[in-house]
């Protein structure tokens, strides 16, 4: 991460002796501001990975140091760049959360996560291997550190249940090769016996591979002889039938 | 995000190190928000977490040649907060280099942005090597 052009100025050395003096009316309140865009810059750029256009931020945190400066006090002892500083993330933090970041965020980590899903499949076609974060990546138009974060956020939402989202052909958590939701669900082999055995044989071993022995869909792609997104598409499928199978023997799961 | 069995309580206590790059401090951050999100700190507490923790790392960093040695970021769970601390440990042992005009200026605009975002932080140089460290606290949330 580079300065860039601006060139990082110092944020304090230029104006924090002119802070202390008696007078210190508009166009004191003006240089400092001057003086310090560059620190406004510096900040806004701290935020930039949040999604939104940098040149909007620097605005913010420009309005932000315009009211720091409005409303500085030379007299309280304070540096005039710790103060803006304040005001300055105070100010971005607020524009966030005015535009209901935080819902949004959560929102599009979920909704990265089901594009990586469709980005690892894509790419596993196109490359013949399971595709790295880096080019998720940038099939995605994220960085790498997003890409991980997705990942890890994602699989909170998928353990628990092996519902099959609408309008998807398969668990994410499947075809991304990590976790196959729905594990502890189809622990109980007592009622799983009878469903399992209605499923043709080649889906039973599949299922008894990735749960009992724990193997990875592509071992289990390598036994079989298929593609491990067809093992993920056996997988999800069972899994679904078994569900409903499972829901004819008992009256209700849990 | 995360299941109630994954939860991080008082006490858990997470160590990393890696190589003192700046390009590495990703792992910081990774690690600092999937810790934090555990300890149950909402999503604007994680941002907040996730930059501040960037900048101790950049404080940690100041006056090495990068080059030698290892940051060494532990991450302490507390009651109702979190606890970072982190520290470069040298290759070898000869004092750090005195940090430039323009690094203390760094390092004084990171200090200043960590104290808009946490409730305590600091930062101590001993044989050359800068400890920084942070604390901050959870928001009360219903439940």
């Amino acid at each position: 991460m580079s300065a860039g052009r601006e060139g990082a100025p110092g944020p304090s050395a230029v104006a924090a002796p002119s802070a202390r003096t008696d007078r210190f009316g508009p166009t004191e309140r003006e240089q400092l501001v001057t003086a310090h865009l560059g620190l406004a810059r510096q900040l806004a750029r701290r935020f930039s990975h949040r999604g939104e256009p940098l040149d909007d931020l620097v605005q913010v945190a420009s309005l932000g140091l315009v009211s720091a400066a409005r409303r500085f006090d030379p007299d309280r002892g304070v540096e005039f760049s710790a103060f803006a500083t304040r005001t300055i993330i105070g100010e971005l933090k607020r524009h966030f959360r005015d535009k209901g970041w935080a819902v949004r965020a959560s929102r599009r980590v979920q909704e990265l996560y089901l594009e990586l899903g469709h980005a690892t499949a894509s790419l596993s076609q196109r490359l013949g291997r399971t595709p790295t974060v880096a080019e998720l990546a940038q099939e995605t138009g994220t960085s790498e550190e997003a890409v991980l974060e997705a990942l890890e956020a994602g699989q909170g939402y998928s353990t628990t249940s092996i519902d099959v989202p609408e309008g998807e052909d398969d668990p994410l958590s499947a075809r991304l090769g990590a976790r196959d939701g729905g594990y502890e669900v189809i622990e109980d082999r007592a009622l799983l016996g009878p469903a399992l055995a209605a499923l043709p044989a080649r889906e039973q071993a599949i299922l008894r591979m990735r749960f009992v022995e724990g193997r990875t869909q592509s071992e289990i792609a390598e036994v079989v002889g298929v593609s491990q997104m067809h093992v993920s598409r056996l997988l999800s499928s069972s899994l679904r039938e078994l569900r409903e199978r499972m829901a004819h023997v008992a009256p209700a799961p849990g | 995000m995360s299941d109630p069995g994954e939860r991080l309580a008082a006490g858990d206590r997470i160590e990393l190190r890696f190589p003192a790059r700046g390009d590495l401090v990703v792992l910081a951050r990774l690690v600092t928000t999937a810790i934090s999100a555990r300890a149950g700190f909402d999503v604007e507490e994680l941002e907040d977490l996730r930059l501040a923790v960037g900048e101790l790392c950049l404080l940690a960093l100041q006056g090495s040649d990068a080059q030698h040695g290892d940051l060494r970021l532990e991450l302490t769970v507390l009651g109702d907060a979190v606890a970072i601390d982190c520290s470069l440990e040298r290759a070898s042992a000869s004092g750090g280099v005195a940090p430039s005009p323009d690094e203390e200026e760094t390092a004084r605009l990171s200090e200043q942005i960590l104290t808009a975002l946490v409730d305590d932080h600091g930062r101590q140089s001993e044989d050359g090597a800068v400890r920084a460290w942070l604390r901050k606290r959870r928001r009360e949330h219903a439940g």
